[in-house]
């Protein structure tokens, strides 16, 4: 460890680091590089830049340098949800100071792990006739081979160079070829052109008026929106080929990652963008009143949803509708003594979490995503639950609606006084509350969602009175009469907006940008069919990477960058 | 049932593994689990420590102190008097602890048992551990208790005159001589809330640890009274614990199908007590201080709580070797103890199980304070065997103190 931090103070001392920030900036690099790019030479133009999140850069690393490599901490902060999605958010988002320096730390790390004596060999190709100084050809074939992968697309040679000068660079000052290597290496990972998904257009030959992607950011778009990570190496053949422009090549491509497993990943980091998993990261439900919620217990309640989700849409190649009345989960000891149900045990002492799948009895109070730990402790305050919360995520993050912030000066005495003797249950404070008409519109909308869903508390741990009083879950749901959360489920389940949003915001992770006119028609034809065939999973992320426009740079963002 | 298959309905049927256990145990015979209505609750221990009561009359001589103390009876039942033997302990930083004449006197530095290396102490020159030799040294004559009242079970039928009173039903005949081995010292001379210290520690250690103790009730509906039956078993995971470190009800368990530690009692529920017919007992730990617990002629007394919990005393006759086992792991340092007075006074008041060759009881009498939530039970195929019934209390097991009064 003190070796490691010594060569991290060495590179950070030489001031190279910052340098590279500077010099690689992403108007500099545009200017110096749009001339060379290799398969969009003049015509090539960056659209969007969207940032990894954490994950796609963990998943980058990984598959880029091998499971091994740790990576020990998170370079961005939390991101901002835009239309519905984080990954739209993405697209906004710049680097601060802190971040990049978080960056800094994080790729000197995982620099010094790839380069250490015990695993460079695997990667460097060539040995370098003297380790105490710079091998020109070693350091441009170990850039050259990495920066493939690491900026999704070959490198040009002004980039080669830059990044061999600045191995040269550093291994005079450190008198180690490996510590050049490492500070090149560094210094390609702190690049906008690794940190974000540089997406690069050219003229849309069949329609000369119009963009689309380039060979290499279509690869990196479908690499991330079906797998979540950086393109594996037969997707960067297929861009470099050229076959990724054409629908032939484009869709041996699609069907060969559809059949992968890691499908499941893409799968995954979608669901948890649409289901808000980003609020895990601030989740404070209080383990005073709520003793059953533990550490553990939130870890595994996230990985059950992820579980029963992946099971249901890859494994059973279930209807999407079929979550929410899906009595099939994934149960864990913890969890089921939370639910209060009996499971198999098949714990060994010192073993792994045993993930046990389970199916809850007919007629039993849980029943599909909207009875799990995940989406009621998600959408509650910390010492009690809402049915506000959990109604306006139902229609913002599943039914795609938009329920407007409260207005000011609203008096919420009466909902947090759960104390009060005249109104026991959350029902009766909340329809006092509805009697003041500004609240009522938006309350309407949310709260009888919200209290169907009351005989979890905020834990999620079942419950059939509050303050004595018995919780009638009873509501309307689109004028039809429901008396619980089971009936709830069902009516959802008809519900097109349901399916509608889902195909939305699908392609919107995809594409990381709002929709367009046109794209909103196919999506809503697509929509139509699909619910007449089935809403499958695979299906629909099959019929969005083959659609056309899901490549076709939108007029809007070409006007943005003129 | 399989959970797996089918999921789980509220009518639970007797599996096959079950009727296994009967089979081995006699249990078939009964007619309660020929029955269709039998509901079965189940729980998994989560407290266990010697039952502890003391008043003002448990130790009027006052209680046996602590390590100081213990050292100054150690020394004195070497022949010393006590100023000789408090001024030989204050020389030991000294001289090595030397009396009068200039001999050193080894008891003075001796800790027994626990993890305590045997080359930090000696005694008489030698390497020594006296936990593991406790009679090479004199018995130290520590106080006992004495006094009216105490926890325990009525085991031999009898009000006889080393009998206790119990404090809360007013029966008489309770028969608990480890209570007047250990009343006296000042870990065990407690009152609930206040657990004694040095059980419920080793409790908090062993239960992360070990597979856990299970009990079921079985009987036609246990809110009424009744016959029912009681087994005690071991299961093959261990306990999990809330928020508050309280073992969490509602969890599952998978009972150990090895039919050594499976215990079946007759018993009956009386206005929501549970007894049962004496009988043997046995249940395998798996930790340093809890290898097993075993008693003959074997009774309890349980209240069946509304929040769903079981609470009371388990006891019979416990051979006494097995409670100085445990002691002597878990040392004097922590325990507060003196194991060499602890070893004399559990040979003197055995009061069952006469060895045929010596006439010495290798047995004595005592009673264990038990407190378990509901559980459910499950076989090895997730078949379910007994239902988790009630919430459980807020605070359980051994790493907080609110308790309710014991009966």
């Amino acid at each position: 460890m003190k070796q490691r931090i010594s060569r991290i103070k060495q590179l950070r001392a030489t001031g190279l680091l910052a340098m590279m920030l500077i010099c690689l900036s992403p108007n500099i690099l545009n200017a110096a590089e749009n001339n060379e790019r290799n398969g969009s030479k003049k015509n090539n133009k960056e659209v969007t830049f969207v940032r990894l999140s954490s994950d796609q850069y963990r998943n980058a690393i990984h598959d880029i340098f091998g499971e091994s490599i740790l990576v020990r901490g998170n370079g961005s902060s939390s991101g901002v949800r835009e239309a519905g999605l984080m990954a739209v958010g993405e697209r906004r988002l710049t680097l601060s100071a802190s971040e990049v320096e978080s960056y800094e730390l994080l790729a000197l790390d995982i620099a010094n792990q790839v380069l250490h004596p015990s695993r460079r060999r695997t990667l460097l190709q060539c040995t370098p006739q003297n380790e105490k100084t710079l091998d020109n050809e070693c350091a441009a074939q170990f850039i050259t081979t990495v920066g493939l992968h690491l900026f999704r697309r070959p490198l040009s040679k002004n980039e080669i160079d830059a990044y061999v000068e600045i191995a040269r660079s550093a291994t005079e000052s450190l008198g180690d070829f490996f510590f050049g290597l490492q500070a090149a290496l560094v210094g390609m990972m702190v690049s906008p052109d690794f940190l974000f998904r540089i997406e690069r257009s050219v003229p849309n030959p069949e329609s000369p008026s119009t963009r689309q992607l380039d060979t290499w950011s279509r690869a990196s778009r479908l690499s991330f929106f079906l797998w979540d990570t950086t393109p594996s190496p037969a997707l960067l053949e297929a861009a470099r080929s050229g076959e990724l422009m054409f629908d032939e090549g484009l869709n041996q491509q699609i069907e060969r990652m559809m059949t992968s497993p890691r499908i499941e990943d893409g799968l995954r980091a979608f669901f948890a963008d649409m289901l808000a998993f980003d609020r895990f990261d601030t989740l404070d439900i209080d383990s005073n009143l709520y003793p059953r919620f533990t550490k553990n217990v939130e870890d595994e309640a996230r990985e059950q949803t992820l579980l029963t989700i992946a099971d249901q849409l890859l494994n059973k190649k279930a209807d999407y509708r079929d979550l929410f009345d899906s009595r099939q989960t994934f149960l864990t000891p913890a969890l089921a003594a939370l639910y209060g149900v009996p499971i198999p045990i098949r714990q060994e002492l010192g073993g792994k979490v045993p993930w046990v799948p389970y199916e809850y009895p007919e007629n039993h109070a849980r029943v599909g995503l909207l009875s799990q730990v995940t989406f009621l402790s998600l959408f509650s305050h910390p010492g009690a639950s809402s049915p506000t919360l959990r109604g306006k995520a139902v229609r913002e993050h599943l039914l795609c609606q938009i329920i407007p912030p409260p207005p000011p000066d609203v008096d919420f005495s009466l909902v947090r006084d759960t104390d009060n003797p005249n109104f026991k249950t959350v029902r009766d404070r909340l329809t006092e509350h509805r009697n003041n008409p500004t609240c009522s519109g938006c309350h309407t909308l949310m709260d009888p969602i919200g209290l169907a869903l009351e005989v979890f508390d905020a834990s999620g741990v079942y419950r059939t009175t509050e303050n004595g009083a018995d919780i009638d879950t009873s509501g309307q749901w689109a004028g039809q009469d429901y008396t619980d959360v089971n009936e709830l489920a069902a009516l959802l389940k008809d519900d097109p907006t349901l399916t509608s949003c889902l195909v939305h915001r699908a392609y919107n992770y995809g594409t990381a940008r709002a929709s367009t006119p046109t794209e909103v028609q196919w999506l809503n034809t697509t929509h139509t069919q699909l619910r007449n065939e089935g809403v499958r999973w695979r299906e629909l992320m099959q019929r969005i990477s083959r659609n056309p426009d899901f490549y076709t740079v939108p007029e809007s963002s070409m006007a943005e960058e003129q | 049932m399989n959970l797996l298959n089918t999921g789980t309905t509220i009518n639970l049927r007797i599996s096959a593994f079950l009727l296994l256990f009967g089979l081995i145990s006699g249990m078939f015979s009964n007619p309660l689990f020929a029955a269709d209505n039998i509901e079965t609750r189940g729980y998994v221990i989560s407290m266990v420590h010697t039952a502890s009561y003391a008043d003002e009359q448990t130790c009027p001589s006052g209680t046996n102190g602590s390590r100081p103390d213990v050292l100054i009876r150690r020394v004195m039942a070497d022949g010393y008097d006590r100023e000789e033997a408090i001024r030989i302990i204050n020389s030991v930083r000294i001289n090595g602890g030397r009396d009068d004449a200039g001999k050193i006197v080894g008891t003075a530095i001796t800790i027994g048992g626990g993890a305590a290396p045997g080359g930090i102490q000696s005694w008489n020159g030698l390497d020594f551990n006296p936990a593991n030799i406790p009679g090479a040294l004199p018995d130290p004559n520590a106080f006992n208790a004495e006094g009216r009242f105490s926890f325990g079970l009525n085991l031999d039928g009898e009000a006889g005159l080393d009998s206790w009173e119990h404090p809360n039903t007013g029966e008489r005949g309770i028969d608990n001589q480890m209570w007047r081995v250990l009343g006296c010292w000042d870990n065990y001379h407690v009152n609930k809330p206040v657990n004694p210290y040095n059980e419920t520690i080793a409790w908090d250690t062993a239960v992360d640890a070990m597979p856990a103790w299970l009990i079921s009730i079985s009987g036609e509906d246990l809110d009424q009274d009744g016959e029912v039956t009681v087994t005690f078993d071991r299961a093959l995971n261990i306990p999990l614990r809330d928020a508050y470190g309280s073992i969490m009800s509602g969890a599952s368990f998978a009972l150990d199908t090895n039919p050594r530690s499976h215990n079946v009692f007759a018993g009956r529920i009386k206005g929501r007590v549970l007894t049962i017919e004496p009988g043997d007992f046995y249940i395998q730990g798996e930790s340093q201080f809890y290898p097993h617990l075993r008693f003959t002629n074997t009774q309890l007394r349980f209240e069946l709580k509304d929040d769903g919990s079981l609470e009371g005393h388990i006891g019979g006759y416990q051979p006494w070797r097995d409670y100085y086992h445990y002691l002597s792991v878990r040392g004097e340092t922590d325990g507060m103890i003196d194991l060499i007075g602890i070893f004399y006074d559990l040979k003197r008041f055995a009061d069952a199980a006469p060895d045929p060759a010596t006439g010495e009881n290798t047995a004595i009498s005592s009673a264990y304070f038990i407190e378990a939530v509901p559980a459910f039970h499950v076989d090895g195929e997730g078949s379910l065997l007994a239902e988790s019934v009630g919430a459980g209390p807020k605070f359980s097991g051994p790493a907080v103190s609110q308790y309710s009064n014991q009966q």
